[in-house]
This record gives C-alpha cells, structure tokens and sequence, in this order.
C-alpha cells in the first residue's frame, strides 16, 4: 500500500524524517518496501504568480506570461492553452532539470533560456509531465489558488511516498489511518481522527431501503442517501493523493469513496439511487447464473453462493468485489446511495477466486474487516462529500447492524511474556505499550498475577496470548532481546541411515570424478518418453506405469508436468549444456524419483542415485593428445565405486535391455535377486533427442533404498591387519569367445578359495594362435596368507586347482 | 732380512703404488670395476700377490702377509671412498641429465566436487548438531493437511496466497510440491515427545516466474525445538551462533516482526553484512542487512495441532534459504545457477573455502 506521509501527517505526526519513520514501522512489523520522493529533482521550480498574458508579436499559437516567484520575476514563451493571467503555476527557471516531453525514452533535461520566434523566454511554466508527476501535457499544470508564491514547488507540492507490505495478518493498518495508529504507536506522539458527519441525526428513511437476507455473509450494511450532488472531476488536493496512493480519479463522488477506503481501510461503493429499482437495497444470495454486468464491462455470471448487492429486481453490485454498470455514477447522477458495508471474509474470498476479480475491495474484506468501522467510514464519506457538493444534503441514513460486535478480552498470566519472549518487561511498559496501541489493559495482580486485555474490534488479528505478546515486543523493539541458548534437554541422537548411504555413495561419484548437480523435479513427457520399459512403464531403475505418474496441475511454463521417475532425462539435459563447452561431463544427482502408490495419494519418495558420463575421459594434456571417448565401462567402474561404499556384496551384472539404452551395451547390477541399479550407454537416438550428437553417453541409475536394505547388517567383522607378503600371478585362460568373462572371474574365485586377496583382468587378446573362435583373458592374481608367508607348494596346489576348475566350469584352458 | 723378503716388499710398494695411482685416474663405474677386478679381484694382483706369501720362510711370512694385509687394506678402504666419490659424481650427472622443466602441467586427477547446496547443507548440519539438533527429512510432495492446515494457514485465508503453489493432480486430497520445509514441523512433533530439536533440509517449491533472484525449485533448512522452557531470545541465540559460525565471530543477529501464520509472535532475522560490515554494499543491497529467514515462536494453534500442550510447552522455528545463503555468503549473483549446473560454477564453487 502507497502512503504519502503528508495524508499520514494529518493524522499524526511522527517529529521523524520520513525514511527514520518508514525504518522504525518495519522493524514493527510493517514493511517499508519502497520509499519515493516526489519533487526531490524540483530544483530551480518554484511556486510563481501569473500576472499578465499577452499574444506572441510573432506567433499566433504562443502567448507570453508574466510571473512573479518571490524575487524573480521573468516572462515566458508557452504554447499552453490555458495559461491565464490570476492563476499560481510551476515555473522553472534557468538550471532546473525537467523531463523532456519530446524525447521517446523517459529523460531530464536541463532548462536553459532562449529565443522563440524572437521572443526571450526567461523560464518554463511547467506540465505535469515535465514535473514528473503524470504523463499529463495538454495545459500547464495549475496549482491552488492557496498555493504561496516564491516558495520552492517541492515544499508545496512534493511529497514522500511510503510504500508498505500488507502481510494477511494487516488488516488494521491497511489504511492510512492504520498506519497513522502504528506510528502513533511507535513514536509515542498523539492520533487525531479526521471530521465526520454526524449520522446519527440524519433522518432514518424509508423502513425498506435496506434489508439483509443473508445475514450470516454480510453483518453489517450502512446505506446513506445524499441528494443534490453534482458530479464533477475532484479538486486537485484529492486528485493528488489518490494520484500518489496509485489509484486515478475518475468523479469527486467515486473519489471519495476510494479516499475513504485508502483513508480508513473500508471498501465503499456508490449508487446512483435513479437506477437502483424501487429505489432500495437488498443483501442475498445470487441466483444460480445471475448475471451481472461488473464495471469492468465483463458480463459475469454468479453462483448460488455468491453475494450480491441487489435492487427490488436485479443484483447491483458483487459485494465486497465490484459493483454493476447499470447503478454506476454518471455525470448524470443526482442522489446517490452510499454503501458501507461488512461482507464475511471468506465468502468475498471464494467469490473474488471464482470470478478471477481480485479488487482493492476485495483484498480488504478478505483480510477480515472490523464490522463498527462501517459506520466511521460512512461518516466521513458523507461528511467529504457534502464538503465537495455544495448544496448537497442527507436524506436517509439506515444501519442494518444486527449483532454488534464488541470489544473482546484476553486474559493469561502475566509470567507468560518472560516464558514466551525470554525478557521480563515492567508492568509500566506493558501497559503504555499496549494502551498506545488502543487497547485497554487491567493487571489486577500486578506482575504477578494476570493481565487482562481488552481489544479494539478493529485488531481482528489479536485474540491469544501471543498475539498480545507480539504486540508488546514488536512496539518494545528486539534489539534488546538476549542471545540465549536453549537449556536442558536434548533428544536421542539421530541419524537417518538413507543420509548416511547418501554421504557415503556420493563421496565415492565425487571421488570418481562426478560433479553433483541439483536438477528440476518435473519432466516433460517427450523427456520422459525414450525412458519407456515393457508394460508401458516409465523409468530406470525404478519405474512406474506411464499412466500413473504424477502430474502437476500447474506446471511451470515449459510445460514439465509430470514428478520424475528417474533422473536421467534432467540430468542430460545438463550434459548437453556442458557439452556445448566442456570436453567431459560427469554428472551425478542423489534424489528422489516418485512412484505412484495409489490413485490421489502421496506417492513413494524413492532414493536414487544418477550418473552419466560423456565426453573425453581425460582432460586434453601432453600426456593424452587425443584422449578416448568416456563409455560403458567407465560408468561401470563408477558405479563398482559407488556399490563399494555402499558396502553392496557380490554385485553381478548381467545384460539389460531398456528402449533408452544400447541394445549391446547395457547392465543390471545386481545383487542375488534384487536389481540395485542399471547402467548403459545411451541409445544414439536418445542421446541425439536430448540433443547430444555423435557421442556416446554412459548413464547408470542406483536404487539406494535397496542397497539400504542389503546392507541392513553393520555388525562388525575380523579386519586382520596383513603382515605378510603376498604373492602375485598371471593366469592367461583361453575359452571360447563368447563365454562372459564374470563366467571366467567367478570360476577363478572359486577354485583360488580363500588364499586370493585380489584378481584383476589386464588382457583380453584374440588370433589365429588361439583359434578363431577363442579368446584368451589375462588375470593377475594376488594371494595371501594373514598368519603365514605361503609356500611354492601351496601355490602349485592351487594352480592345480585352477587349472581343473577352468576346465570343467567354463572349458578353459591356461596358456603358457 | 733376505732377499725374498726384499724383492716380495718391493714387489708390494709398487703394486701399491700403480695401485692407487690406477685409482686416481679411475673416474666411472666401469673404470673402477675394472680397477677392483685388477688388484682386489679374485684374480687380481694383490690376491695373486698374497697367494705367492706360501713361497716364503716361515720366519719370513709373518712379516709378509702384515705388510700385504696393510696394503689390502690400504687398497680397499681407498677403492671405497674413490668408489663411493665416483658414484656420486655419476648420479649427480644422471640426475643432472633428468631434469625437467617443473612449471610443465601436472597429470591432473579427475575430480569432482559436491554441489555447494549439499556442502551448505553439511556444515549447517554439522553446526546444527554441536547445538544438539537432529536432521530429518520430509516427503517433497505433501498434503495440503500438512503443508498448510496443521500450520494454521486455513483454506480460506488469504494466508494462503503468501505461497504460490504447485498442485499435484488428485481427485481427492489436496496434494502440492511443499511450498516450503515447515510440514516436517508437524510431522515431528506428531511422532515424538518434546523435547524436540530438528533442523529440516530439503527441496521446496514455489510456482514463481525465475529471475536472478527468484526459482520455484529452491533448498529451504527448518529448525523447530520444543520444550518446557524455551524461549525467542534461545532463538535468537542459536541463530546468533549460526550467522557467526557461517559469517564469522563479530555477527550481530537483528529480528524484526514480520508475519507467519505459525508463529507467534514471528520474525524476520537478518545478519549484519560481513562483506561491508553494515555499511551497505552490493550484496546487502545498501541496507547492512541480509536477510535470512522466517523464524518465531511456534504458534499455540500448531502445538495444540499435534497434540501438544501450549500451556506445558513452548517452541520456536526457523526457516533458512540455502541458496540465498550461499549467494550472500560468496556473492554469486543468479540463483538459477544452481539448477543450471553448469560445471564452470560448480567448479568455481568447489574451490571457494567452506
């Protein structure tokens, strides 16, 4: 809400500069978010007296003015149509920094004299527009009468505008007068309240001119009937404010109502009374697809839910959101009915949501409005509006006011401000603090004892203790609260065995090179579609089917509608960004994937962990001129990381398909029967959807909550130091081509028993020396002993050992 | 003295002497293996020369082998030094031959780092810890029970519109992405006894147009504690150890009132800028504050919520901005590099000390 600190002055004065003002409101609790002046580049622009206009010797479309401004006193050249000798103006002189109305772009310009069409001109009687204040340029800008000449325009006409943020909880200083309440409050100075027309003598009218129907959305409605108005533009003290508020004026009678809301906080509308049927309200319910006619000039169509301001015959008004074209004020009105009025909070919320119609009314009834201010807002509407329609009288003034309500007390022990804030505030200070903020307070018991406080009906937001609390150390301040530290109790220790695997899988993709990235939560279904699996399936590791995932409602645009379940598809998008400047990208992401469990629940958070290698796999150097492309068995050996820390047992692979991944060029890893991750190189036609051409692109996906649950044993284990020397040896075994080489390694492992500590695979060779269809494998070996150095006998054994099982599990031989 | 004795010492002294000489000149490994096969070898000259001490007297002999002893080892302890010179001055000259150009690229390690949300994550965790606060973890798609009802933020008020939310497709219960970290609150206290000390990261969302300083999917850190005495100036002090743990020792914690429906009363805390020092800059946008977060006292309505005894208990809450943390932490400029993952700003970022 925009606040020019001269309104908020007529209600108090805070004796500070409106930046200190706007500074000590916030810490309160109401934020300053902007604060503009208005004329702080008005120098060398004072307030200057016309004396004379005459016509331009050479010029029929200009005249020359004479104007006095204090000690100056010069003559201008204008083209301005209603330049008149009486009247007080702007007049800038040589130096001042205008805006220039020729220039496209918004930019000042320094005024300098000079000659038109003969005549020097010594200064500028100004626009609007070149005074910054509206695009406004037809005529100069003609001040009030009252307006003191010589004084600097800014002292006159500029302003400070405060701009607060109305949190929900706002609704008592979402006025002008709210605002004045909390300055009031916070500096100490005194509140005065604006003239108000006595409303109570006004003659009542006709016993029908308002009647409720639906009492329990609308508690209160006051309808005052002013005769004799003639509409007309405001004068230009009202024009100003409402300019400098944000709202354009538009009619004196339809200005009032919106100075009065800004003023007081409660929304009011006008009638013209000639085109409001019988001539009376009635408050009900809309009929199911009443139509109404808003003055947006959109046709709306209404709820049986919604509440409307309505005539003998039709609906007026949405109330609390915007009223009807047909009972708008026109030029033409004469009488009208002022309406101030209660709509229940949450109705005028579901109604302004409905229709898409969110008003300045409408965010204030929806905030919850003290129901008395209604009659207070009505008196000072009738009050300006008499004071602006000379002749205009009150002809009826009806209060449908059923349940007042009244001021309502919170009672709790007065300990309870130390136990809730930290900080023992003298009974004193409570008690000035909260009396500046009006409310009443008795403290029977002293310190001691409870405090009871009485609260204004306009602080529909304080009904507990702590609401009270808060009101007390927001005004007190915070800067004298004590940095304590919680005492007494802790609870048990806690770790979350998920976070544990977390921190340990990723620092092993760290350590294997991966750079953790944090992708969107949402893909898109062409993202989405290449990640399909048999059954119509969507995912990797984990997937779902395609037509229970999970989707947004709103999603962002770009259209990513639908909850992951798996992350590959963000995470290549990623790649292909690198890619455009990074030779080698790995990237891995710990996150969730989600699962539908059943329809309209909340779905299974599945920890996964994502890896996707593309690029070069060594960074281009001296030592590798021409580095190899990163492939499947470079995420292979990632993920062997990654399953290492995880202290996953005998991972086996075994080949995989999936429609996102190389026919021959993908795994499952797992363990016994449970699949704890899959890892491939990507399809070429996947990776060139996601933009990634001629490349390979390794991909592997972890199901940690699986691993979780293999490892689920941490008992401790013998860890025996080594202390002997172990023995290495080379084993090139020849089988047939298409044996795997797991094949080959688990038979070793086998027949190696214990004794082997380490088995590594360094040659794989084929040639006509072994036969077409052979292949050779080369394996080192490592053996050892922890309470022995072994002896040549034992390792003879073994090979023996080797030897046979080779030939009987997988028809190898060993060469050499 | 004989004549044998005679001619077999002067048959010493010289081989002694072309000895040593031979030796002086000897100047590589080779010359002085050469050297050590020529006199001390099995088949050297001195070997040869003792051999030979059998055709002496018996009363010569002693005599003899003292002298040729002597010279033995006379011989080897000189071969050893002129060895032991020879070979230094050999693998000086290696060495000299292996020098390289040292300001050459190393073989670079592949390397990878953490992204700087999870090691925010990790030293608030830690920090949070030492203060006795567990971590725990939430469901990202939440109910609207729990997102927003169990925090006082009824349907129908215009609280509600504070979060801009993200809906999940449901039939039946409200379902969204959590507009923020706060359901872990209710969860909490819902499974256990005060005391309750928790901290709460993780993923929020917010259906919210991106800028540099706005993104719908951003990393929030809750704080709840709840117990039999604690207060908002405790907040205040555990918010004080954070700011100083993350911006340094001098920090100053500075609350201000501000509105949260589930806390009361609620506000806002800011750091004083360690970048100017409170005298305003970029990173504080002038002011010599950053903002932190919403924090306060959890509201009577939540407690009551759960099952707790507002009058029995008391609590407060905090919530933490991760991203926004970092960047007033190090300055970065855009919080859509986090979701950028752009490997230059991750490894800028993996640089920058904790």
């Amino acid at each position: 809400m925009r606040v020019p600190i001269k309104w908020l002055r007529d209600y108090v004065d805070p004796r500070l500069a409106p930046e200190e003002l706007a500074h000590r409101l916030t810490m309160a609790g109401l934020e300053a978010e902007k604060t503009e002046r208005t004329g702080a580049g008005w120098d060398h622009v004072y307030v200057g007296f016309v004396h004379d206009v005459r016509p331009h010797p050479n010029a029929d479309r200009l005249v020359l003015a004479d104007v006095s401004a204090g000690e100056h006193r010069l003559t201008v050249v204008t083209g301005a149509p209603n330049v008149a000798a009486g009247q007080k103006v702007a007049i800038a002189l040589a130096g001042a920094r205008l805006w220039d109305t020729h220039s496209e772009t918004p930019q000042l310009k320094t005024l300098k004299p000079g000659m038109l069409r003969g005549v020097k001109s010594e200064g500028m009687v100004c626009s609007e527009k070149e005074l910054g204040l509206s695009d406004e340029h037809e005529g100069i800008l003609v001040l009030d009468p009252g307006a003191p000449e010589g004084v600097p325009l800014a002292d006159w006409l500029g302003d400070t505008v405060v701009e607060f943020e109305i949190t929900p909880n706002l609704v008592h200083a979402f006025s002008v007068r709210g605002i004045a309440r909390e300055a009031a409050a916070v500096t100490g100075q005194p509140l005065d309240e604006p003239p108000r027309f006595d409303l109570d003598a006004a003659p009542p009218g006709a016993g029908d001119l308002v009647r409720i129907d639906a009492p329990d959305l609308c508690p209160r409605y006051a309808a005052v009937v002013i005769e004799g108005i003639t509409v007309a533009p405001s004068p230009d003290w009202l024009a100003r404010r409402l300019t400098a508020a944000g709202l354009r004026p538009i009619n004196n009678v339809v200005d009032v109502t919106n100075y009065v809301m800004l003023e007081l906080g409660q929304p009011l509308h006008a009638f013209d009374r000639a085109n409001l049927r019988g001539g009376r309200i009635v408050v009900r319910r809309a009929g199911n697809d009443e139509p109404i006619e808003t003055l947006d000039h959109q046709q709306r169509r209404l709820d049986g839910e919604m509440l409307v301001i309505a005539d003998a015959e039709r609906a007026v008004a949405v109330a609390g959101v915007m009223g009807g074209v047909d009972s708008e004020v026109s030029a033409a009105t004469t009488t009208v009915l002022l309406e101030s009025a209660n709509f229940g909070m949450a109705s005028v919320r579901r109604t302004a949501r409905l229709l898409k119609l969110r008003t300045d009314a409408s965010a204030r009834f929806e905030r919850g409005l003290d129901p008395n201010l209604a009659s207070d807002a009505a008196a000072r509407a009738t009050h300006l509006l008499l004071d602006l329609c000379p002749g205009s009288r009150v002809t009826a003034a009806r209060d449908v006011y059923p349940s007042p309500v009244v001021p309502w007390a919170v009672r709790f022990p007065f300990s309870r401000f130390e136990r809730v804030v930290g900080i023992a505030y003298p009974p004193e200070q409570v008690v000035s603090v909260l009396e500046r903020l009006g409310f009443g307070v008795a403290l029977p018991g002293g310190a001691g004892g409870d405090v009871i406080v009485t609260v204004p009906t306009h602080r529909t937001d304080v009904t507990i203790a702590e609401d009270v609390i808060e009101e007390v150390a927001r005004i007190v301040g915070y800067e004298g609260l004590p940095d304590t530290l919680p005492a007494g109790r802790t609870p048990p220790v806690f770790r979350d065995p998920i976070a544990l695997l977390q921190r340990r899988v990723r620092a092993a993709l760290v350590g294997a090179g991966c750079y953790e990235a944090i992708t969107y939560v949402s893909v898109s279904e062409s993202m989405l579609a290449p990640f399909d699996s048999i059954g119509d399936r969507r995912g990797l590791v984990l997937d779902a089917p395609a037509a229970d995932l999970l989707r947004l409602v709103n999603p962002m645009p770009g259209d990513r509608p639908i909850l992951r379940p798996t992350l590959i598809p963000s995470l290549l998008e990623r790649v292909a960004e690198n890619l455009k400047h990074a030779p080698s990208v790995r990237l891995c992401e710990l996150a969730r994937v989600y699962l539908p469990t059943e329809p309209d629940a909340l779905p299974r958070e599945a920890n996964v962990a994502a890896i996707t290698l593309s690029g070069r796999r060594e960074p281009l150097s001296r030592f590798a001129a021409d580095p190899l492309p990163l492939d499947f068995f470079d995420v292979k050996g990632v993920v062997d990381a990654a399953l290492a820390a995880a202290g996953a047992p005998e991972v086996e692979y075994r080949p995989f398909t999936h429609g996102a991944l190389h026919p021959g060029r993908a795994a499952e890893a797992c363990v016994g029967q449970t699949r704890v991750g899959v890892l491939g190189e990507l399809h070429p036609r996947v990776a060139a959807g996601f933009g990634i051409e001629n490349g390979r692109v390794a991909v592997a996906e972890l199901d940690l909550d699986a691993l979780l649950a293999l490892g689920g044993d941490r008992s401790p284990v013998e860890v025996r130091v080594p202390k002997f020397l172990p023995v290495s040896q080379d084993f090139a075994v020849v089988v047939a081509k298409q044996t795997p080489a797991a094949e080959v390694e688990r038979a070793l492992r086998q027949a190696a028993g214990p004794l082997l500590t380490d088995l590594a695979l360094f040659d794989v060779f084929a040639g006509e020396q072994i036969g077409d269809d052979k292949k050779s494998l080369t394996f080192r070996l490592t053996f050892a002993s922890p309470d022995r150095a072994l002896t040549d006998a034992e390792l003879t054994k073994t090979r023996g050992k080797i030897e046979k099982t080779l030939a009987q599990r997988v028809g190898g031989s060993l060469r050499g | 003295m004989t004549n044998a004795t005679t001619t077999f010492d002067t048959t010493l002294a010289d081989l002694r002497d072309r000895a040593l000489a031979a030796l002086a000149v000897a100047d590589d490994p080779e010359a002085m293996a050469a050297w050590e096969r020529a006199y001390l070898g099995a088949k050297g000259e001195l070997t040869g020369l003792l051999r030979g001490l059998g055709a002496l007297s018996a009363a010569e002999r002693p005599g003899a082998g003292r002298a040729a002893n002597a010279v033995k080892q006379e011989l080897t302890a000189a071969f050893a030094a002129r060895n032991e010179a020879v070979a230094s001055v050999s693998l000086e000259a290696q060495l000299a031959a292996d020098a390289i150009d040292v300001t050459l690229p190393g073989r670079a390690p592949i390397l990878g780092a953490e992204h700087p949300v999870t090691r925010m994550v990790a030293e608030l965790g830690e920090i949070f810890a030492l203060m006795g606060f567990q971590t725990v973890y939430g469901p990202e798609v939440e109910t609207g029970h729990y997102n927003f009802d169990l925090l006082n933020i009824p349907s129908d008020h215009p609280a509600r519109d504070v979060w801009d939310t993200m809906i999940v497709q449901s039939e039946r219960e409200e379902i969204v992405l959590r507009t923020h970290t706060s359901p872990m609150q209710a969860r909490t206290m819902e499974q256990t006894e005060p005391p309750v000390r928790v901290i709460v990261p993780g993923r929020a969302y917010r259906y919210e147009a991106q800028d540099a300083s706005h993104e719908w999917m951003f990393h929030q850190l809750e704080g709840l504690a709840v117990d039999e005495r604690i207060t908002l100036a405790d907040l205040k002090g555990v918010l004080t150890e954070l700011a100083r743990q993350l911006f340094g020792p001098q920090r100053k914690v500075r609350f201000r009132c501000d509105f949260f429906p589930f806390v009361e009363p609620g506000v806002d805390f800011a750091v004083d800028c360690a970048i100017c020092g409170g005298g305003g800059c970029r990173v504080c946008k002038q002011t010599g504050w950053l903002e932190m977060g919403g924090a306060g006292m959890v509201h009577p309505r939540v407690l009551r919520g759960v099952g707790y005894d507002p009058d029995r208990y008391t609590g407060f809450a905090f919530g933490l901005g991760i991203e926004r943390m970092i960047m007033m932490k190090y300055g970065v400029d855009d919080v859509r590099a986090f979701a950028g993952n752009d490997l230059r700003f991750l490894r800028r970022m993996a640089r920058l000390a904790a």
